[in-house]
């Protein structure tokens, strides 16, 4: 289908139709931060943030999952939670925590045919049409260029819309976001060659505002080849295990399956958990493989820049800057890379 | 304020000692405003030291957080000093941890710093939001901040300094080695007003207002690991048996968990603000812990971690504490 554009002032009216039709997801600014929530008055979106604090990714792998109830005694009862298959819209998501979905979907999907379908995530993913927002202004530590990747990115979106002042450029990518634009009112119009270079130079301005750059040729070979360096530790000697970096993480995606219960009923949930807390690897038998700091922090760095890209081909970072900019110690991996690469 | 050639000298001094493993202090971060705290084994290490209004990281969770790993076979450990830069609430924290007993006096040397307040970094990048090139901050004499990008601006002190640091009353180390630069006149700004502002709304008021906050909570658990009081072997909310508090990310747990925390730092909280600044999701957790703060002074005329000798409050009866609250 051709770029179409939206008028900004028809903006409200298309999310009230997609809120009636569907469910409608988007940015919400609550206590000083923005977080991606349902939205049932489409008013309360707010379109004028950068990144939200959590990562989107919490839309389709929940921080606690319900994975079944179960009841007690003689007439023992389990049931598994109905799950929504409603479409879902999802508006605003920036280009990179997109991508931060695409990275999880080897994971959750598997990565062949046969694979382990974790229908938690699927049917979440599925139901899920993502419309993407160009981001014009990046933040400090953006560095989404690092990984080929742009602000105003069509690679991971079913649907990318473009702020050019007045109105929205919108990039219809793939059939579903078709689809979507097929079922809602004739409010667009098409773009015209003028709309485009104009949607061109938005991007091309904001790819210039990322000042920030990961050099990451070769850094998978070279990890591999440092794992007992001594940089690791000194890295680590300021970390405070606070796991901030994890939790914010549009890639990270580990989790911990836990039986609670009260004395007639209970469920087994499914929670975020995170590689920096030393119980992540605690055995029972006592042992823990990861005994220091040191070891969490190097683990961090390795799954991004060497499990990741030996598993899936494709290095497990966004560059979306989150881990950067609430580092309460100043641990920032695009120095740590960059450091690595400079190692001789 | 400090002299950074008088501190790099004194940590020179300090860090050549044989007695001295290494010192923590502050250095430039990677970007813009940032500070990263460094560790320095030798006095060329201690050359990137720097002390500002900037420099808002409590050192004194480090020595509560070094990991003894098993020794090796004929292997002894290493029980050398360890030396820290402390700023007036950062120095309670390390004489709250000696009335405790979880450090000696003699694991550390302390290069004491008088402080007249940190910034709240969170203020800093909204005045600044595109601060990738490093950048400065310092106080001058009538109470401003003079801050260095590419140019120069004057801000009132008043605009970006942290909430907690407002109520300071000890701007000064209560217990150092060393002490760089002039010792401070009490500056403070204001009393319990946060708390109570709070404390005159409604109990629904109150209840709908942490609420707000608790269900943002995502348990990371960064508060406790960025507080220096918050050292125990085992967190119960690690506890698998008994559990304590469960796993789930809910309102409910999420309150358990926040309202624990508050309650184990009774009597021992030393005000640093470090959990209000690590928390991602912006919990105005110096509400709480101010609020204890508050009822303890008032109930039993107790101030946490300014002297080493006192026994902590929860660890000591006197004949008259009031007991109008034991039903």
């Amino acid at each position: 289908m051709d770029s179409l554009i939206l008028l900004k002032e028809k903006l409200p009216e298309m999310l009230a139709e997609i809120a009636a039709k569907f469910t409608l997801i988007g940015p919400k600014e609550e206590t000083g931060f923005t977080q991606f929530q349902e939205l049932d008055d489409p008013s309360e979106i707010n379109l004028d943030y950068l990144l939200s604090r959590v990562p989107p990714k919490s839309l389709v792998f929940q921080q606690t999952e319900t994975l079944f109830t179960f009841t007690k005694g003689k007439e023992i009862k389990v049931e598994t939670p109905k799950v929504d298959s409603g479409k879902r819209i999802v508006f605003g998501i920036r280009p990179c925590d997109a991508r931060g979905y695409d990275l999880l979907n080897p994971v959750f999907e598997g990565r062949k045919e046969g694979d382990y379908q974790d229908l938690f995530y699927v049917l979440k993913r599925n139901r899920s049409t993502l419309i993407g927002l160009s981001c014009n202004e990046p933040a400090v530590n953006c560095f989404c260029t690092s990984f080929d990747d742009s602000p105003a990115s069509t690679k991971h979106l079913d649907l990318l819309f473009t702020d050019l002042g007045d109105k929205f450029y919108i990039d219809v990518i793939t059939k579903k976001g078709e689809e979507l634009i097929e079922n809602l009112s004739k409010m667009f119009s098409k773009a015209s060659e003028e709309d485009l270079k104009a949607r061109n130079k938005v991007e091309k301005t904001s790819i210039s505002a990322i000042t920030r750059k990961m050099n990451t040729e070769g850094v998978t070979k070279k990890l591999g080849g440092m794992f007992q360096h001594e940089y690791w530790g000194q890295v680590a000697m300021r970390c405070i295990g606070c796991g901030i970096c994890t939790y914010l993480c549009p890639t990270c995606h580990c989790f911990d399956i836990q039986d609670e219960s009260t004395l007639k009923q209970g469920g087994r949930i499914r929670v975020w958990d995170s590689c920096m807390n030393p119980e992540y690897t605690h055995h029972a038998s006592g042992h823990n493989p990861r005994p220091s700091r040191m070891n969490r922090v190097r683990n961090r760095v390795y799954h991004k820049f060497n499990f990741f890209p030996r598993n899936d081909g494709v290095f497990g970072c966004t560059g979306c800057g989150r881990c950067i900019d609430y580092c309460p110690v100043n641990i920032d991996i695009i120095n740590i890379i960059n450091d690595v690469e400079e190692m001789k | 304020m400090a002299d950074n050639r008088n501190l790099i000298n004194a940590a020179k001094e300090i860090v050549s000692r044989e007695d001295v493993k290494y010192i923590i202090g502050y250095k430039r971060g990677t970007y813009g405003f940032q500070i990263m705290p460094a560790f320095a084994y030798n006095s060329k290490d201690v050359e990137g030291f720097i002390f500002s209004p900037l420099c808002a990281k409590n050192l004194t969770v480090y020595p509560m957080l070094e990991e003894k790993l098993p020794l090796k076979r004929g292997e002894e450990e290493d029980k050398r000093k360890v030396g820290i830069v402390v700023k007036g609430c950062d120095s309670r924290a390390i004489a709250q941890i000696i009335q405790e007993k979880g450090l000696k006096r003699e694991d550390v040397v302390l290069i004491g710093i008088p402080c007249r307040g940190v910034i709240d970094s969170k203020k800093l990048e909204k005045m600044f939001p595109k601060q990738t090139e490093l950048a400065d901050l310092e106080e001058d004499e009538e109470g401003n901040y003079i801050i260095t990008t590419n140019k120069t601006h004057k801000v009132p002190k008043t605009e970006l300094i942290s909430d907690v640091c407002r109520s300071c009353e000890y701007p000064n180390p209560v217990i150092y080695d060393v002490l760089i630069g002039e010792k401070i006149e009490d500056f403070k700004i204001e009393n319990f007003e946060r708390v109570e502002n709070l404390e005159n709304k409604s109990l629904e008021e109150r209840w709908k207002y942490w609420e707000n906050h608790f269900e943002k909570c995502i348990r990371c658990y960064a508060c406790r690991e960025a507080c220096p009081l918050c050292y125990c072997k085992e967190c119960m909310v690690d506890l698998l048996e008994p559990q304590w508090v469960r796993r789930s990310v809910d309102l409910s747990e999420n309150t358990a968990w926040n309202v624990m925390r508050a309650f184990h730092l009774a009597g021992r909280c030393i005000s640093c603000g470090e959990c209000e600044r690590a928390c991602p999701v912006n919990i105005p957790l110096m509400e709480l812990n101010k609020f204890i703060e508050k009822e303890v002074k008032e109930m039993f005329d107790y101030t946490s971690g300014i002297d080493t000798e006192e026994k902590p409050l929860l660890g000591m009866f006197k004949p008259d504490d009031p007991e109008d609250f034991v039903l």
